[in-house]
């Protein structure tokens, strides 16, 4: 009887087609990585995760697909590319506005999260110590987003740019 | 999710062995459905049964019914209603007890039975005529009920109803187990965000930095939307942080914690109260809130607000906005216990603040705001609060112009720090400096300070030197210095040699009679005359060099720059300190003109 789980996929018009099951990870540290990827495998089974310590290059990377990811994690600090740099990134090409992204740091600091926000994050989460707390924390953040897109119970999210041309 | 290969497994095996093999799985199984999928193979694979169902209860309401039957193999869940009130419930839990002991029941589905629907409906169209069911208890209001519809009557089934027993006390245990690991991994994640907002709260001495920091850390793991308020100045409540997990939802939930009079009046019924609530469905009515609104509030099933207090004192309030259902809402302990370390951060924060600023208002006090102008000598002066420490220093200087148009100075230390050595500070400079003004001679005020001091009978006793420079006819001061206990003053020569005064003399408010001894000796012009307290000379180095063996040269070599000897005295010895962080006072009368 177990099937599998198909992916809820949306399309906007006019914008790529969006997998709100597929999680993109874009983290340089190996541990962090592989406790996202342990925690989304508990509370979230029916997750596609696929990993990228590098944020460099994420965005060309990204506008090759036909799909994107519903949601991208993002860490802060990375060698190479920062966060804030991909970040930046991602808001500056509308192909990917119907991406959620959400940062995934370990900094509370106000001045920070202002920062996030001002450059087009969706959410700013706090990567606790404890990882039954970063499991709750995460699986907050993964029901949020893809609740949000899931008809009336959320509030839109980044909504693709693309349909309000045709006005 | 019961496969035919695996079931023909299980219905071969012996029964004791296949119920060895559940009690195995009900170790490891993290839910209580996905258990009684086995269970259910378990027991269709007994002569005679046609179909299995399972029903789960929350008092009179049907959380779900499963069946199965031997043809499908598969299971079917039918969604939540209302019960008949003709359906029995199984009996109170033992005491002591969240489960309860399985009741086994035989209904003839040819008679109608409402104590047992809608399985018994179920079971019939199953093809069923008999059915027996056990009723067991899993909580105070949870329970649940296993049955196995039957082809004839059970004659004889005692083997059956005990099977069915023996199955239906495999799942309370996988139910128990499960649910007890739940709430562990709760508590879990609930000390953990505790500890982790402690962290947070100890991160800046900032109030309204300290709660944007916990509201950030509590969404999403507490809550979806979280909101501080505090009483200000004017005493209305006010938003002082708030963070949604959605950035788009921020300025929404801002605005509402700011203006909206349904909040604010839940909150003030919580400050009033002083006591938690959780507000779900028809509380909502009215508010911002909830499936009856329009926009970003529509998705939030549930709020919870905590007062915040410390001290027997109401600080404000810490409301939590849940888009998760009202199960999903924080334990009373979590809210409590995050709110009481909420208060007590912010308590231990206002009164830090508080503090500091009464700390700066008195130590004002007691410095003068401006030092006289005098004809024959520049003075300037340099102070320096040991910034380790929130307590008033005992330091002090003074200058004043006497009657006969002399200049007189002071400086001194009271022993110890806090509110009773600034007591004594003040009163140790007032004194001096009427005494002084009035023409006193150095060595008499300082004596009459004494017996001030003495007759006050406090603990504490003071250091000080007074000086009176009066000008020569012929350029350079006369001077006469009197000291107690303090360190000797220098002179520093215009030529640049650095000389001792010779003073002596016991400190202050210790013995009744103490009889000091002037100094006189004559400043020329270029000459200083240079007092400092003992912060200055105590300043140690980290190899354990005091700033004492050091001073002489650095009188000599200080720098006449804009910022003045005095500072640049104390600016040496800070660069030159590795420990020892007293207060520093220090005071220079330059005599003008060159010789």
């Amino acid at each position: 009887m177990r099937s599998t789980v198909n992916p809820e996929a949306d399309t906007e018009p006019g914008a790529r087609r969006i997998d709100r099951s597929s999680i993109l990870v874009v983290e340089d540290n190996l541990e962090d990585a592989e406790a996202i990827e342990r925690a989304l495998r508990h509370t979230h089974p029916e997750v596609r995760t696929e990993f990228t310590t590098r944020g460099t290059g994420v965005v060309d990377m990204l506008l090759t697909r036909e799909e994107l990811p519903g949601l991208i994690l993002l860490d802060l600090n990375m060698p190479g590319l920062s966060g804030h740099a991909v970040l930046a990134a991602i808001r500056a090409r509308p192909e990917l506005a119907g991406v959620a992204v959400v940062v995934f740091t370990s900094s509370t600091a106000p001045a920070e999260v202002d920062a996030c926000y001002a450059a087009g994050a969706d959410s700013y989460v706090y990567k606790p110590v404890n990882f039954t707390l970063f499991r709750t924390v995460l699986k907050g953040a993964v029901d949020y987003w893809q609740e949000s897109h899931t008809g009336s119970s959320g509030p839109s999210g980044s909504q693709p740019s693309a349909g309000e041309a045709e006005g | 999710m019961t496969d035919t290969d695996d079931h023909r497994d299980e219905a071969g095996a012996s029964w004791p062995a296949r119920l060895h093999s559940l009690w195995l799985a009900a170790q490891d199984v993290r839910n209580v459905e996905d258990m009684a999928l086995h269970v259910y193979g378990a027991m269709l694979g007994e002569d005679g049964v046609t179909a299995v169902t399972g029903t789960r209860w929350n008092g009179r309401e049907l959380r779900y019914l499963r069946r199965a039957t031997r043809e499908s193999q598969s299971v079917t869940t039918t969604a939540s209603q209302r019960a008949a009130a003709t359906r029995r419930e199984p009996p109170a839990a033992d005491r002591g007890r969240a489960g309860g002991r399985p009741v086994v029941h035989v209904h003839d589905l040819a008679e109608p039975t409402p104590e047992f629907e809608p399985e018994a409906a179920v079971l019939r169209e199953a093809g069923a005529r008999y059915a027996m069911e056990s009723r067991f208890r899993l909580g105070e209001s949870d329970w649940g009920a296993f049955s196995v519809g039957l082809a004839r009557r059970p004659d004889g089934a005692e083997d059956l109803a005990a099977r069915l027993t023996q199955l239906s006390e495999v799942l309370v245990a996988s139910n128990r187990r499960i649910t007890e690991s739940r709430a562990h991994e709760q508590r879990q994640v609930e000390d953990a965000f505790l500890a982790e907002a402690s962290l947070q709260m100890d991160a800046s001495l900032d109030a309204q930095e300290t709660l944007a920091r916990v509201a950030r850390l509590a969404v999403p793991a507490v809550a979806e939307g979280c909101a501080v308020h505090l009483f200000g100045d004017d005493g209305a409540l006010t938003p002082v942080a708030s963070a949604h997990v959605a950035a788009a939802a921020q300025p929404w939930l801002a605005g509402l914690a700011r203006d909206d009079l349904w909040f604010a009046e839940r909150l003030h019924e919580v400050v009033r109260g002083r006591e938690g609530t959780v507000l779900t469905g028809e509380d909502l009515a009215g508010s911002p809130f909830g499936p009856g609104t329009e926009g970003l509030g529509r998705a939030v099933l549930a709020v919870s607000v905590s007062p915040l207090r410390a001290r027997g004192r109401a600080l404000g309030t810490l409301t939590f906005v849940y888009h998760r259902g009202e199960e999903a809402v924080a334990s009373p302990r979590l809210l409590d216990d995050l709110a009481r370390r909420a208060a007590l951060a912010i308590d231990t924060t206002t009164s830090y603040e508080q503090r500091r600023r009464h700390v700066e208002q008195l130590q004002r006090h007691l410095l003068p705001t401006a030092l006289p102008e005098w004809p024959a000598a520049e003075l300037c002066a340099a102070y320096e609060v040991a910034d380790s420490s929130l307590e008033v220093g005992g330091d002090f200087y003074d200058a004043v112009i006497d009657h006969d148009g002399r200049l007189a100075v002071v400086i001194g230390d009271v022993c110890g720090r806090g509110a009773e050595a600034a007591a004594v500070t003040g009163l140790a400079r007032h004194t001096l400096r009427t005494l002084l003004e009035d023409g006193t001679p150095p060595a008499r005020a300082l004596e009459r300070l004494n017996t001030i001091l003495i007759g006050q009978s406090t603990s504490r006793f003071v250091t000080a030197i007074a000086a009176v420079l009066a000008p020569e006819t012929g350029g350079g001061c006369a001077v006469q210095v009197s000291a107690a206990g303090h360190p000797p003053p220098l002179v520093r020569r215009a030529d640049g040699r650095v000389e001792e005064v010779q003073v002596a003399g016991l400190f202050l408010g210790v013995v009744a009679e103490n009889e000091l001894e002037p100094t006189s000796l004559v400043l020329a012009p270029g000459d200083s005359l240079v007092m400092f307290t003992d912060g200055l000379t105590e300043a140690r180095s980290a190899s354990g060099v005091f700033f004492e063996e050091l001073l002489r040269d650095a009188v000599r070599d200080y720098a006449a720059d804009p910022g003045g000897p005095a500072a640049d005295l104390v600016a040496r010895m800070s660069e030159f300190r590795a420990t020892g962080s007293d207060d520093t006072a220090v005071l220079i009368a330059h005599v003008k003109g060159t010789r």
